[in-house]
């Protein structure tokens, strides 16, 4: 080991390093948190008043509210869960399948994968608009379920490989000769061993989709119908700019993602780790 | 005959199904649009008028003799190196340090992650709200401790304008290279410390020889994710500058964006994202070429 | 990229070519006549995104539907810059609405992409004189009206009159009195004298640019259609707002954009600004203790002595849309929110802020009588003779493309921005302005 992890005052710069930099990864939401309590008078007259003076639930009453902030809510859930299940459904059998029975394509594949990342989203805006109504789905949520996947499945293959490629071939063979076909091995042996790696990917896709702005800005009409982060962006752009609504709405989108990433993240790392270190 | 059959059957029928449907729709949702952007980028579709013309090279031409394309460009490469080049310092040193120290590591991680599940709107707008030079707190703050003598704009400072947006970025990305560097070290067997410090190893050189060696298949493939969502990255920089103040902060997406959304000049605008895409292919080569040569001495 | 691919583009291409004919030969018929019982559901999108306008459209759409029992509207609000990237993408894909709001330059880009319908027998049937010329004229090609003027507002000063009266200043009427007077009140971070925005992705400085040309009789756009920004006025003009900027700005005010420059002064933070009648329900809203304390003068001339001129005027029209299915309900939907007790109504969910398009409802009692009119009839007077003889910026001769990339490219404010930031020479940066907008009207022709 190296000295500066034994020597106490090594050990004390080391906190005191992390905590410098927490304060900083911290300081935005502790704000906008405090700043979402406060009156838009006390914001614009003491910018640097850390506590509000007095605490009003006013703009979280007004978003919930008037801005029917619940229903966008409510979109995004049903958005976001669809495209997390088929994309883990499609991933997990695609993942499990390069990485089980085309071990050396799957190498290209993964490649191929991130290539499929570069096309940068900006400009599949229009062909997606255009492929959308050709199928009837516009201003639907199938519609934007199905751009999701285009960026959610491959990247969540490519995290899932990482997970399978842990699976210990013994184990499956085992379960082979006990007369197991390859679907069974794959649902009752494999699956409950990835499953927190599985978990993990799932949630993960999860947030991506629930952050996601430009295809729902450019592919949903309807204002009933808009996930959260566009109803977000439609208070900046309105008539009077409130920035208190503007503070309560960005914590009611970014708690439920911080709360799922704690949960997540030793697990998003522990699959992308040990998937590429084989 | 016989020999055919064995090799369909290796072909691995099962194996198939398990991989079509990813597959399928992998293909189908990428092979239209990036087709489609090479058909109209040799065209002069417009994005509302209805009626459009081949014409062939023309497009290629005007972007790539337009001076605000190379700037462009240039910004896109020093907001790419840098961003990433933050990100990966800064993820590192923290994911070493959390490694070390003995207590509390599983809270300092979890503060350090939020920035992470910031969505770019909200990042936009929380950081555009601290760097506002009227009500903002930097600003404020600055004055009152006497460092600047009035409130001072980070977006609106030529000379630190880009400074800004990077340090957001490098905020905002360092949780990722922090987490998942952190998990590679940990699965860097002890024994081996051990054993490098008994044949007499300094740790600068087990630093090198060993942690380094460990975690480098990691660091490299996060590095070709993050360069290609970085110079891809369109809503951060837009939601944050908008391009601005004077195209010092216009990166290619965003100057895409302005051609094919402002100007309307779709064609050009897919003529662009090809340019764009070429690129990203040759560079992420490069990487590739890289990962294998380690790969190769890892084995 | 090997030879495969680039087949396999061509390839698609020639699919994607094919598929482009196909769509072009069914052109979309105009709908039958149905004047009996008209059935059908429309789609409206407007951009009143908050209170009482929003609540208005709704109860208007309700009592035609209730009117009507075969309609159905749906309505659905934007804000204006995501209700510029809906329609404009939208029409790639037929996802535009039956009718909807819009701005007088979007009106001209629509006329471009051949989207909208001309409206000649609403107007004709609301009454053609009843309406104002000058915004009716803003969506005028060929006699054909293609947007029905809903209601007008102008640019004026606002200033704040508790700070003018402690500093013992009478109201500016010149542009030097103005920087004098802004000067003396500018008193940061408590107080800045006048906020300079110069935001891209707004219109925000070649609006203030535009105010000084203005007055000084010029304009920025010429008869034969070139940008002028070098003429002396314009010259003058950009340097007058590097001054005010660099002497009362907030140095953030780069990237300010309508609201962030709108904000300040509602929230008591500028002296002076520049806004329509918009400006009261905001201070209302943000700040309700300075309700007392504002009031509007006319924009600033060069000399006391210049005559009145027109400056900026904006008449926010309705337009139909040429994909409705059912544009005879749209246009009777058009046509029910004039009638005099509801369009009141309307005009008074932004009581000084929407003026109304039509003279006689100008002068109605039903109208005057609205607590804010009276309160700010001051205020309501100079925004009237403004709406009279202004126009929308780079309109002075008629709705073109031009002024709408004037409006919208950002050109002029990039332009400031290099003035401020980079210390670009200002008559050269205005050159090199006015190219760029050339060049881009060319992209347009």
């Amino acid at each position: 080991m190296r000295p500066v992890g034994r020597s106490k005052v090594g050990v004390a710069l080391l906190y005191l390093f992390l905590s410098l930099l927490s304060v900083l990864a911290v300081f935005p939401l502790v704000w906008i948190i405090l700043s979402s309590f406060k009156t838009s008078g006390e914001m614009a007259s003491h910018p640097l008043a850390f506590f509000p003076e007095t605490f009003t639930f006013e703009y979280y009453r007004r978003v919930l509210n008037n801005l029917h902030f619940a229903t966008n809510i409510k979109n995004s859930l049903i958005v976001s869960l669809s495209a997390t299940l088929i994309t883990i459904v499609v991933s997990s059998l695609g993942a499990y399948g390069i990485v089980r029975f085309f071990p050396k394509a799957g190498k290209r594949m993964t490649k191929l994968l991130i290539t499929t990342y570069m096309f940068p989203p900006i400009l599949l805006a229009v062909p997606y608009s255009i492929i959308i109504i050709k199928l009837g789905l516009v201003n639907t949520w199938t519609g934007l379920v199905i751009t999701y996947l285009s960026f959610s499945i491959p990247y969540a293959i490519w995290m899932l490989s990482g997970f399978f490629q842990t699976v210990p071939l013994e184990i499956e063979e085992a379960a082979r000769v006990d007369g197991a076909g390859k679907w069974r091995v794959f649902v009752q042996v494999v699956l409950p061993i990835v499953a927190p790696g599985v978990v993990a990917t799932a949630i993960y896709t999860f947030i991506n989709t629930w952050n996601e702005f430009l295809f729902a800005l450019l592919l949903i009409n309807s204002s009933g119908k808009m996930p959260i982060s566009v109803a977000l962006y439609s208070l900046t752009g309105s008539e009077i700019l409130d920035w208190g609504e503007m503070m309560a709405a960005s914590v009611i989108v970014i708690l439920p993602s911080i709360v799922f990433f704690m949960l997540i993240q030793r697990k998003i790392a522990g699959g992308m780790a040990e998937g590429s270190v084989k | 005959m016989n020999s055919l059959r064995t090799s369909f059957k290796r072909w691995n029928l099962t194996g198939l199904l398990f991989v079509l449907p990813a597959v399928l729709i992998v293909v189908l949702l990428l092979i239209y649009p990036i087709l489609s952007s090479m058909y109209y980028s040799f065209t002069s579709k417009n994005l509302i008028r209805p009626h459009y013309q081949w014409v062939w090279l023309d497009n290629f031409r005007y972007v790539l003799t337009n001076p605000e394309f190379y700037r462009a460009f240039a910004n896109s490469i020093k907001w790419t190196v840098l961003s990433i080049v933050g990100q990966l310092l800064v993820g590192f040193a923290a994911a070493l340090a959390l490694n070390k120290i003995p207590r509390f590591s599983g809270f300092f991680r979890t503060l350090l992650i939020i920035p992470w599940a910031f969505p770019a709107i909200v990042i936009a707008f929380t950081w555009k709200w601290i760097f506002n030079d009227v009500y903002g707190f930097l600003p404020n703050l600055l004055t009152q401790l006497g460092i600047t003598s009035h409130n001072v704009n980070l977006f609106a400072e030529p000379s630190l304008v880009f400074g800004a947006v990077l340090f957001v970025n490098i905020w905002f990305g360092a949780p990722l290279f922090m987490v998942n560097i952190l998990s590679a070290l940990k699965t860097i067997p002890a024994d081996q410390y051990e054993a490098a410090m008994m044949d007499g190893a300094t740790p600068w050189q087990s630093f090198w020889a060993i942690t380094i060696r460990h975690i480098r298949g990691v660091i490299g493939l996060l590095l070709v994710l993050r360069t290609i969502w970085v110079f891809n990255n369109f809503d951060l920089l837009y939601l944050m500058t908008g391009g601005g103040p004077s195209d010092l902060t216009t990166t290619l997406p965003i100057f895409a964006y302005k051609t094919g959304w402002g100007l309307k000049q779709l064609g050009v605008a897919s003529a662009i994202t090809i340019i764009l895409l070429l690129f990203l292919l040759v560079v992420c080569m490069l990487y590739f070429r890289l990962l294998n040569k380690w790969e190769k001495e890892d084995r | 990229m090997n030879a495969k691919q680039w087949s396999m583009a061509s390839l698609a291409a020639l699919v994607l070519l094919t598929a482009g004919c196909g769509k072009e030969a069914d052109t979309p018929e105009a709908a039958g006549s149905g004047d009996k019982e008209m059935k059908g559901e429309i789609v409206m999108w407007h951009s009143f995104t908050q209170g009482a306008r929003n609540d208005f459209m709704k109860e208007a759409a309700d009592a035609f539907m209730s009117k009507h029992p075969g309609v159905k509207i749906k309505i659905e609000t934007f804000a204006w810059p995501e209700f510029y990237t809906k329609w404009t993408t939208g029409l790639q894909s037929g996802q535009v609405p039956d009718v909807s709001t819009a701005l007088p330059n979007h009106v001209v880009e629509m006329l471009d992409a051949d989207a909208i319908v001309p409206l000649n027998d609403v107007i004709d049937k609301i009454g053609r004189d009843r309406f104002y010329e000058a915004p009716l004229k803003e969506g005028t090609v060929d006699g054909k009206n293609y947007s029905i003027p809903l209601y007008s507002h102008a640019q004026v000063m606002w200033y704040r009159k508790d700070l003018l009266e402690k500093a013992k200043l009478p109201v500016p009427k010149t542009w030097d009195e103005l920087y004098e007077t802004a000067k003396a009140l500018n008193n940061p971070p408590e107080v800045y004298g006048l906020s300079v925005p110069m935001g891209l992705g707004d219109m925000m400085a070649t609006r203030f640019l535009n105010f000084y040309v203005r007055s000084a009789g010029e304009a920025l756009v010429t008869k034969d259609g070139k940008a002028n920004l070098t003429s002396k006025a314009a010259i003058d003009g950009i340097n007058y707002w590097v001054k005010m900027y660099k002497t009362t700005s907030p140095s953030g005010s780069v990237n300010f954009k309508v609201l962030d420059q709108a904000t300040l002064y509602y929230q008591g933070k500028t002296a002076f600004d520049f806004n329509s009648g918009f400006q009261i329900g905001g201070v209302e809203t943000n700040s309700p203790k300075l309700l007392d304390q504002i009031d509007a003068a006319p924009i600033p001339k060069i000399n006391a002595n210049d005559p009145d001129r027109g400056i900026e005027t904006s008449n926010v029209p309705m337009v139909v849309w040429k994909n409705s299915k059912h544009p005879e309900i749209a246009k009777a939907f058009v046509e029910s929110l004039y009638e005099k007790e509801r369009y009141i109504k309307f005009l008074h969910s932004v009581p000084a802020g929407m003026l109304p398009a039509m003279k006689d409802i100008a002068e109605d009692p039903a109208f005057l009588d609205n607590p804010t009119i009276q309160k700010f009839s001051g205020a309501v007077k100079v925004i009237s003779s403004a709406v009279d003889q202004g126009t929308a910026i780079g309109m002075e001769n008629g709705p073109t493309l031009e002024s709408g990339i004037l409006a919208n490219q950002g050109v002029i404010e990039k332009m400031f921005q290099n003035i401020v930031l980079k210390n670009e020479p200002v008559e050269e940066a205005a050159k090199k302005a006015e190219n760029e907008l050339n060049q881009l009207f060319k992209l347009y022709q």
